[in-house]
């Protein structure tokens, strides 16, 4: 193994989840010195690290505490563990094979934000991980890692483990926080932030397992060896999934700044295409930061360039917070990577996309409840074989509408739908477009015709459903 | 009060209001479906979306930023500048739109909104001609949600108006959103239909043909109708009403703004207690008995009928608190001019247990007349000898009383038997009323009364504040109103207009001459 394993260094080791097992490895140790320090201190320490929430959207979890008023009485730590970003697994694997580091984690930040009540929000499908981490806090409070006066420094917290219901939604921080008070989990309007006014109206700080679980490493070894991992903006170590035909699917840990073809190809990650299969499309940061072109494609002759209007091999993008960016991708995500291989259709894995969405979006927001529905429809006809060419420029468009500008809705759902959806339709529009050609030619109307007389009857439509192209309501910018 | 600009035309507006409430008032038709100023701001419809002016990042100049704002959840704030009529708004808009539409089902000609709904006029002047949607829709069910509302789920927008309402308003809690995206629904818990007393309120908030009245369902439609401003006389809080009628009758009562009193809502009484104005059986001429016979009579002969019974002693007036102050001034007016010591006495106050209050301060009033106020200030200002209706029924049984003349005018039975055999024991019984009864049978002289809808005047509400209401229908044929019967009586010239009679009433009680004008709301959900 050339990169060291920090977060998975317990993964394989037996009884991994058990107190002992942690502690025998320095666990609690990092605690222990953080509680010695001061609020402000250990504040200042961690921004100093520039830790960048691993949850998605990259946000430095000091900063993110700092946002907290001076002035509080109660202030709440939510951890997020709902993770159900596809195609990704590694909170899961860190609570199952360690779930201490992240108890750890949380007794760190706790401290730091002066918390004295932690909630691990759960994702309900998790079931056999409620148990571990049950069973751990457990552990913890009966060593004295929770409850009052813990270690002796006077700092008193409480930790529960919340089970989710199973929505994707509630891992969006606020949709997170209305659950954990029982309500429906619709996304709030911001401000109030909730390092303001968050779970039950009282500052709250929500941080993703992992970004906890970084935490009493970098304490332990100190920020010089945490800043000289990863590239300039994106310091430290990461947990990648790579799943997907690849030879070896899986969780693997390595610092900030691998490309996508070495989590695919590297023989530490995936370890190649199996039967030596082409890759087609990858999404290289969980499915809401976008689709890259494998390398089916040919190779970018001028090197190091990205070229977004051709279709070339876009492997070589660097997995950090920036590099992603050039690629036309929202942001690393969750680093979670999987490959669509070259005898996949790419109507198929259009319409498993759009189908997440519409099966999870919350509803609250027009554009994203009824345009992820609609594209989801516009998708299942295409992969039927009665698509249109301008179906493609309405699910742009579309796309557009819905999350071409982050902010325009309450929550990131919509900008998360948006980006795969739009950049596999601008990608790979050659590869639709030859699926199209393929076509029977009256496909598209007869199909339309016999689901929805009406498109075809009414006389407000205009017989539109049969026109090759429908218009457009966005005005082109410059 | 905070300056700001919006399509580069500066506004003057009230502190701490939304920007859309501000455009609204300003004049501005923004579309907005989830913002409603009586509920918590959700921003959910992303309708009313707008450009504002904001310093750049880095050079700190102003200029429109690249996102758009919710107008609903961004306050005011002196000088700050916005704009709703540019691209980037308005292909939201367009967007938005055509989103709202693509699982509708289009059934406007059978929807009871159509003509007032917020869909058809939005896409009309926001939206486009045609959808670019071709699949199936998706098809919601009907759901019969409450004893007195309906629920069209496939032509929901989940603006979430009704939800919010039952929660905040009501209190009660009874709707919520299920399923998710798309296939969300409004719905009621199992066994837990819509029925608080102010349920009708969502039917009015509802932006679209959702949420239906059962009582106005497929009733008419509503470019047939007429609409003026009155004052709902269910009870005694001088709630702000609209009436909703046209020639085959009165259809349908709707809240009007007045912030001092209902706000946005009304109560479902108030909604529905109006059906005895078209009742078939009501009293449309006056009667006479003569010699144990009775005839109908003419409106001409009364006068002088009534100046000789009610000339001598032992006279007496009961001046109904459903009579609107101007009524109740002109008839004390005529009981003192034909009989100076004529009794007068405040009609029977209906009361139904305690008043009610609602969590944001709404409240439903025990006493369920309009206008005892008003005619309890004008009886003190006549002074002279008074009492209450009840001692009047007793001097009536006891002899001591002649002559009574009863103003009823309640939308249901009202007198006790006993009172009737009390009151039927008189020389001279004068019974004004809207329907026949244990009185009416008795009486020596029956005049049919109109109800509040045909008429016009001013009530005083329980805590004194005086509106005005306007008539939504002429009399029914045969009647003649009590304003100009009144006024008949008391010999002054010409028609009845309230404001003319307010005007005189005016010079001896001054509190009651001027009106409350409640603030003119733009119209947030038709």
């Amino acid at each position: 193994m050339p990169y060291e394993q920090i977060l998975m260094r317990n993964v394989g080791v037996k009884n991994s989840q058990s107190l002992k097992v942690y502690q025998q490895a320095g666990g609690y140790a990092s605690a222990e010195k953080a509680l010695k320090m001061s609020v402000e201190d250990l504040v200042e320490f961690v921004k100093g690290g520039n830790v960048r929430g691993r949850g998605g959207a990259g946000f430095p979890a000091g900063i993110k505490w700092g946002f907290l008023p001076k002035e509080r009485e109660t202030t709440y730590l939510c951890v997020n563990a709902d993770e159900s970003e596809p195609p990704t697994f590694c909170n899961r694997v860190l609570m199952e094979h360690d779930p201490h580091m992240m108890l750890e984690g949380i007794l760190i930040a706790g401290y730091a934000t002066r918390t004295n009540v932690a909630y691990i929000y759960m994702r309900g499908e998790f079931t056999e991980q409620f148990h571990i981490v049950q069973k751990a806090v457990e552990q913890a409070y009966e060593a004295g890692y929770f409850g009052t006066n813990i270690l002796g420094s006077g700092y008193d917290l409480e930790c529960y483990v919340h089970r989710g219901a199973g929505a994707y939604v509630c891992g969006e921080e606020t949709g997170l926080i209305e659950s954990l008070e029982g309500k429906r989990g619709w996304p709030r309007i911001k401000p109030p932030f909730p390092a303001i006014a968050g779970a039950f109206g009282k500052p709250t700080v929500v941080n993703n397992v992992e970004t906890l679980a970084v935490l009493p490493h970098i304490i332990e070894r100190g920020l010089d060896w945490w800043n000289g991992l990863g590239t300039a903006n994106s310091k430290g170590t990461k947990m990648y999934c790579i799943s997907g035909p690849v030879n070896r699917p899986g969780c693997y840990e390595a610092p900030l700044g691998i490309s996508t073809r070495e989590l695919i190809y590297g023989e530490d990650f995936g370890q190649g295409m199996r039967d030596g299969m082409k890759v087609k499309a990858c999404s290289p940061g969980g499915l809401s930061m976008g689709f890259l072109r494998g390398d089916l494609f040919p190779e970018n002759p001028s090197k190091g360039e990205v070229d977004l209007t051709s279709d070339y091999d876009e492997l070589d993008c660097i997995l950090d917070f920036d590099d992603v960016r050039r690629y036309d991708l929202l942001g690393l995500g969750t680093a979670a990577a999987v490959v669509v291989a070259e005898d996949t259709d790419i109507r198929r894995v259009l319409t498993n996309v759009c189908r997440f969405y519409a099966l999870e979006s919350c509803g609250q927001c027009t554009q994203c409840r009824e345009g992820t529905a609609w594209m989801y429809k516009i998708a299942q006809r295409i992969e039927a074989g009665a698509g249109r060419s301008f179906d493609l420029d309405l699910i742009e468009e579309v796309t557009k509408n819905m999350g071409m500008m982050p902010g325009m809705s309450i929550c990131g759902l919509p900008d998360g739908a948006a980006w795969p959806i739009r950049t596999l339709v601008q990608k790979f529009r050659a590869e639709f477009e030859q699926h199209l050609a393929a076509q029977a030619p009256n496909a598209a109307a007869e199909r339309i015709i016999a689901t929805n007389p009406a498109a075809y009857d009414l006389p407000v439509l205009q017989g539109r459903a049969l026109q090759p192209s429908g218009g457009t309501y966005l005005v082109p910018k410059d | 009060m905070p300056k700001i600009i919006i399509d580069g035309k500066e506004i003057e507006c009230r502190d701490g209001i939304p920007v859309l409430q501000a455009a609204l008032e300003a004049g501005w038709d923004v579309p907005h479906y989830c913002y409603h100023p009586g509920l918590s701001v959700v921003a959910s419809c992303r309708l009313c979306l707008m450009e504002q002016k904001m310093p750049h990042p880095q050079t700190k100049e102003m200029g429109w930023a690249p996102k758009l704002f919710p107008s609903c959840q961004t306050p005011v704030k002196d000088g700050m500048e916005v704009r709703f009529h540019s691209e980037s708004v308005e292909n939201n808009q367009k967007h938005v739109m055509e989103y709202y539409l693509l699982n509708h089902p289009l059934d406007c000609p059978v929807c009871d909104k159509a003509g007032e709904c917020s869909l058809q006029d939005y896409s009309e002047k926001f939206g486009n001609a045609t959808s670019r949607m071709v699949e199936d829709k998706h098809k919601n069910p009907k759901k019969d949600i409450g004893p007195k509302t309906l629920l069209y789920q496939d032509r929901c927008v989940l603006c979430t108006r009704c939800v919010r309402f039952a929660d905040e308003i009501a209190g009660t809690g009874e709707l919520a959103v299920v399923e998710r995206g798309s296939r969300g629904e409004i719905d009621v818990f199992p066994g837990e239909p819509l029925a608080n007393d102010l349920q009708g309120n969502v039917v009015d908030l509802c932006p679209v043909g959702c949420l239906l009245d059962k009582q106005f369902l497929f009733r008419q439609r509503v470019w047939n109708l007429q609409t003026v401003p009155s004052v709902s006389p269910a009870d005694s809080s001088g709630a702000c009403i609209w009436i909703d009628a046209n020639d085959a009758g009165v259809h349908r009562v709707r809240p009007r703004f007045n912030e001092r009193v209902n706000e946005w809502w009304i109560s479902d009484e108030q909604r529905h207690g109006f059906e005895y104005v078209n009742r078939e059986d009501r009293l449309t001429r006056p009667r006479i008995r003569e010699n144990g016979q009775v005839r109908g009579a003419s409106w001409e002969e009364i006068p002088a009928h009534l100046r000789a019974a009610f000339a001598g002693d032992g006279s007496a007036f009961v001046i109904s608190p459903m009579l609107s102050n101007e009524e109740a001034w002109l008839l004390a007016t005529f009981a003192r001019q034909v009989a100076p010591n004529a009794v007068l006495a405040c009609g029977h106050v209906p009361v139904e247990g305690q008043d009610r209050s609602f969590p944001k301060g709404f409240t439903i009033r025990a006493e369920k007349a309009p206008n005892r106020g008003g005619v309890e200030r004008i009886l003190a200002h006549f002074g002279g000898p008074q009492m209450s209706f009840d001692e009047l029924c007793g001097q009536a049984a006891d002899g001591t009383l002649k002559a009574v003349y009863v103003y009823g005018g309640y939308p249901a039975a009202w007198i006790t038997p006993a009172q009737a055999e009390q009151l039927s024991r008189l020389d001279c019984l004068v019974v004004h009323d809207l329907f026949d009864g244990p009185l009416t049978e008795r009486a020596d002289l029956v005049l049919p009364a109109a109800p509040w809808t045909e008429r016009e005047g001013s009530f005083t509400n329980c805590d004194g504040l005086v509106q005005a209401f306007e008539r939504a229908r002429p009399p029914r044929s045969g009647i003649k109103a009590e304003g100009q019967f009144f006024q008949e009586l008391c010999g002054l010239p010409g028609l009845f207009r309230s404001a003319k009679i307010r005007t005189m009433l005016g010079e001896s009680i001054a509190d009651l001459a001027e009106t409350f004008q409640p603030r003119k709301e733009p119209e947030h959900a038709h």
